[in-house]
């Protein structure tokens, strides 16, 4: 299942130095977990990696439904699987547990059955009845399903994401399985240009996307080098050395999640929305959907209660780049993109 | 399965899209239509509409709810045509037939998003049962017919690849979406998207009447539907626009003659009149005919014979204002496809002949569709590798598992068809002692077949030479390579490059899956110096050697693009025929390897044909940069022409 080991120390996500785009575009979409997650390009060695595993300790908790395999809410029917949706139809009260949102890893080489599920093989043989086998898409219910070097995956696993990105559900028909779950995730996806671009219908559904490149600055590149140092000679002592500041961020960003849906944004900054994504020439109105949605969670990460002009310059920076029509083969990222 | 249905966008409330959602009306009035496929750009609501329509279909004659079955890209054969019931095969020992989606879908829609992306096989079988209207079970000893009267909707992303034009012209109708350029209709769509997401269940009751009406309209439609006349001029009018476009066949004058009666029923009127017939016809003509645009005859005048009519037809060069305007409607979407000319192609022609060694950058010409270079025949052979443009059988446990075969090779167990073997034996093995509730013996294991797309490799050899400077060859020739490359990114392919110029060859983009890096090079690409084709052909022989250590089963394609005026050589006699000896040695060396020579020479000079004696020595064809447009696709496609011409 490759979650992230929970008894390893991690680096602690406010002790990152600079990458600040990278940091505000996961926040956001712990903010906003409909934003769909963030597509982070960039060279190797740029603490992609790190921050996403880091994101693991600040998200909030959630309330699922004690053990059943796809996560359900048991607040909400739309997150609930069949099975539990049928004990709630009969009454029975549901026990729950509360729990950290989680990150899944979705291995480059997975195959296709262990993302969506697959037959139960030990339950059939034993019991003799057919019982489906989770896949990574029921884990990743409700958290964050991460995959490294996304542009490497295979073909056929993409296709398998997008179709239930598209809904937000997972439709098992395969080896004499017919299971839906819902599979509603934040997909954050790393990938370095140099090895092959994304296909289109998958960049699109990132919501964000941000190029992360070497810091410039040399104070801050010895700073890295100086905590990476201090990190690994002893993690746990670094990690409460950054204790409080990460407490912190755990406070705003919940602040932040209360404030969100009490956001209000005006019909001249609608109206000023669907002029830049016009402006800059996007397929579709996914563009002006996910803007409008970052705009209202960087707002909501401001501390305000309305969105204002310069909460668009800053989410136009992370939604429209990626989506623009480009002419065959031109850079996601041009140099007079900015 | 209807757990989403709390969650439906309902259709009403769906803003702009008034093509596609007058298609999807009518395929919902007359289930006969054939189905309607929806091609556009990403995030223009399609899945959302095409989903939305469910609540709207009439009831089934029983009372319940007209069926809505979700295909989803990973499902197996089983499951879609149906297997014998596993657990009934264990409790009873006997095997029972499991209905599969297709029975699930009875009488309703099934639905494939992206079905682009599905497997060829399964698209095959799910297009044969909706036009048949049966599904026929034959496997695993059952023998088994049920009705299958379904409705098919698809969508699809054409940047992702196309359907193959088989399986496009067996959907009735097709749309294309693009998305609404007003931004007032923008505003109140993240209005209306936003008050969905805040509360589903609000939004649903407000849009509740709207959503009643338009199902009302629709039961009133289909039941009027027997009564609609199709007069015989109209008849007439639409085999005249069918032969106009030149769609072959008689499903595209099925298909609008049922659209257009669903289209007079929706209106509420008993005969169906050319209105109607110009309306649906794009949907019926869009995904059949090669051209963008359909072209329209004026109607007939309603009182007149059919016969006369046509004659009209010919001789009217200007079509009616009705017709004008589907023109315009049907064009918009595919009108910013034909890219400008390239601004600078005067300045390139004002630079002629040789540039000297440091090189003269050209810009990329206009680039087009290239014919299809991919479907190669399936074989028999395992490889490994992921891609697009290749069927082939799967040598690793990825890709996509199409069959179950008793044939035991890998280890890659079919469990579920391995436990569906043995069901029917479990009454009489359990007596024999005791065990596990299901007993399996070698004879019953069933191992995966899997198949997965394969990407190609390949190699373009770029004349990179003084000549190729002259006449905006380098212009022309960049378009054709672009165009290529465009190809192969959507059929995931690999992709290197070498180019020969002045003393010598170089590998100027080794084999890499990043197209885009393989463009950025190629605008970049100089041209200058001499013509050192052996050099040129060696370095992609070494290149060929390489790439074949590392997977022997890559069959690569080679494109050699060049005028043929070899003029530096190796030392090995006069350059040109020095050359040719190279090719012919290349050729056979990489038997598995297919060669293609595109001649850039222009047209219209005295032509000297040297590239086509290049092609004769490496036993390739040759073809001219102008060949590779798609516009010429009536020859079949150049892997094909590739494989005909080496024998």
């Amino acid at each position: 299942m490759s979650l992230i080991d929970p008894l390893r120390p991690l680096y602690p996500f406010a002790a990152i130095v600079g990458q600040e785009r990278l940091k505000t575009a996961l926040i956001l979409n712990v903010i906003d977990p409909s934003l769909s997650g963030v597509l982070i390009r960039g060279e190797k060695g740029t603490a992609k990696s790190t921050a996403v595993r880091a994101l693991a300790a600040l998200l909030p908790d959630i309330i699922v439904v004690e053990g059943c395999p796809f996560q359900s809410d048991p607040d909400d029917p739309k997150a609930m699987s069949s099975e539990v949706r049928a004990r709630v139809a009969e009454g029975e009260s549901l026990p729950t547990v509360t729990r950290r949102v989680r990150v899944v890893e979705l291995p480059i080489s997975a195959t296709e059955d262990r993302v969506v599920g697959t037959l139960d093989l030990e339950h059939a043989l034993t019991e003799g009845k057919k019982r489906i086998e989770p896949g990574l898409l029921a884990a990743a219910h409700r958290g964050i399903l991460y995959v490294d070097e996304v542009n490497l995956l295979d073909d056929h696993v993409v296709d398998v994401l997008l179709d239930s990105a598209a809904m937000g559900v997972n439709t098992i028909e395969r080896e004499g399985i017919s299971v839906s779950h819902p599979a509603r995730f934040t997909l954050i996806g790393t990938m370095n240009p140099e090895e092959g671009e994304l296909r289109p219908q998958l960049l699109d559904r990132f919501g964000l996307c941000v190029q992360v490149e070497g810091l410039a600055v040399p104070e801050q590149r010895v700073e890295v080098i100086k905590r990476r140092a201090a990190f690994e000679a002893d993690p746990e002592s670094f990690g409460l050395g950054w204790a409080k500041e990460t407490e912190a961020l755990r406070v705003r960003i919940a602040a932040a999640i209360a404030r969100r849906p009490r956001l209000v944004a005006t019909d001249a900054i609608l109206l000023d929305i669907a002029h830049r994504c016009l402006a800059t020439g996007v397929d579709g109105h996914r563009a002006d959907i996910v803007m409008l949605k970052t705009a209202k969670a960087l707002a909501a990460w401001a501390g305000r209660d309305e969105v204002i002009a310069a909460d668009l310059d800053e989410a136009q920076t992370l939604v429209l780049p990626h989506r623009q029509r480009r002419r065959p083969f031109e850079d996601v990222f041009r140099p007079d993109a900015a | 399965m209807s757990f989403v249905s709390d969650s439906v966008y309902p259709f009403a409330a769906l803003c702009g899209q008034e093509r596609m959602r007058l298609a999807l009306v009518l395929a919902a009035i007359d289930p006969a239509i054939g189905g309607v496929l929806i091609r556009g750009e990403k995030g223009t609501a399609k899945s959302t509409a095409a989903r939305g329509l469910a609540a709207l279909l009439p009831r089934l004659a029983e009372g319940r709810a007209a069926p809505f079955v979700d295909l989803p890209l990973g499902a197996t054969e089983d499951r879609v045509i149906g297997s014998i019931d596993l657990e009934a095969a264990l409790a009873e020992g006997r095997a029972r037939f499991q209905p599969g989606l297709l029975a699930r879908a009875d009488q309703g829609i099934l639905y494939i998003d992206e079905v682009n992306l599905l497997d060829d096989h399964l698209v095959e079988s799910i297009l044969d049962v909706a036009a048949s209207g049966v599904n026929r079970v034959e496997r695993e000893g059952q023998s088994l017919v049920h009705p299958a009267r379904i409705t098919l909707i698809g969508t699809m992303n054409p940047e992702e690849g196309d359907l193959r034009p088989q399986l496009l012209d067996r959907f009735g109708l097709a749309v294309a979406v693009s998305g609404e350029s007003d931004p007032a209709i923008r505003v109140a769509l993240m209005r209306a998207r936003e008050s969905f997401e805040q509360d589903g269940t609000a939004f649903a009751q407000g849009w509740a009447e709207a959503q009643a009406v338009l199902a009302g309209r629709i039961v009133r439609a289909r039941a009027a539907l027997p009564q609609i006349t199709l007069p015989r001029p109209m008849q007439g009018f639409i085999a005249e626009i069918c032969r106009r476009n030149h769609v072959a066949g008689h499903r595209a004058d099925l298909a609008i003659a049922r659209a257009a009666r669903a289209h007079a029923a929706w209106d509420g009127r008993d005969i169906v009149t050319a209105e109607d017939v110009t309306e649906v016809a794009p949907f019926a003509l869009l995904h059949r005919m090669r051209g963008a645009t359909p072209d329209l005859p004026p109607p007939p005048p309603p009182s007149e014979d059919p016969e006369e009519s046509d004659q009209d037809g010919e001789s009217e060069s200007a079509p009616n204002s009705d017709g004008s305007e589907e023109q315009e409607e049907s064009g918009a979407g595919e009108g910013d496809d034909a890219a400008p000319p390239p601004s600078d192609a005067e300045s390139a022609e004002q630079a002629p002949g040789p540039a000297g060694d440091d090189g003269d950058v050209q810009s990329i010409g206009t680039p087009f569709t290239p014919r299809p270079l991919g479907s190669e025949p399936r074989d028999a052979l395992l490889r490994t590798g992921s891609g697009r443009r290749a069927r082939s059988l799967s040598a690793s446990r990825q890709g996509r598992m199409v069959a179950s075969t008793p044939l035991r090779e890998r280890d890659d167990i079919a469990f579920d068809a391995t436990l569906r073997a043995a069901a029917p034996h479990q009454l009489r093995r359990r007596d024999e002692g005791p065990g596990l509730a299901i007993r399996i013996r070698p004879e019953d294991i069933r191992e995966k077949r899997r198949e997965r797309r394969v990407g190609s490799f390949l190699l373009f050899v770029v004349d990179g030479s003084g000549s190729m400077g002259a006449h905006r060859r380098m212009v022309e020739t960049k378009a054709a390579i672009l165009s290529l490359l465009l190809d192969a990114y959507q059929k995931r392919d690999r992709v290197a490059m070498v180019v020969f110029r002045g003393t010598g060859a170089e590998t100027v983009l080794p084999p890499t899956g990043s197209v885009e890096r393989a463009a950025r090079l190629l605008a970049d690409l100089p041209v200058g110096g001499r013509t050192p084709l052996s050099a040129g052909l060696v370095e992609a022989a070494r290149l060929l050697d390489r790439v074949g250590r590392r997977d022997p089963a890559t069959r690569p394609l080679v494109l050699v693009l060049t005028d043929g005026r070899a003029n530096a050589g190796l030392g090995g006699g006069p350059p040109h025929e020095e050359a040719l000896r190279l090719a012919a040695a290349l050729g056979q060396r990489f038997a598995a390897a297919r060669f293609i020579v595109i001649d850039t020479e222009p047209p219209g000079l005295i032509r000297l044909d040297l590239a086509g004696r290049l092609a004769a020595a490496l036993a390739a064809p040759c073809l001219r940069t102008e060949d590779l447009r798609a516009e010429d696709l009536r020859a079949e496609d150049l892997v094909h022409f590739a494989k005909e011409f080496q024998p």
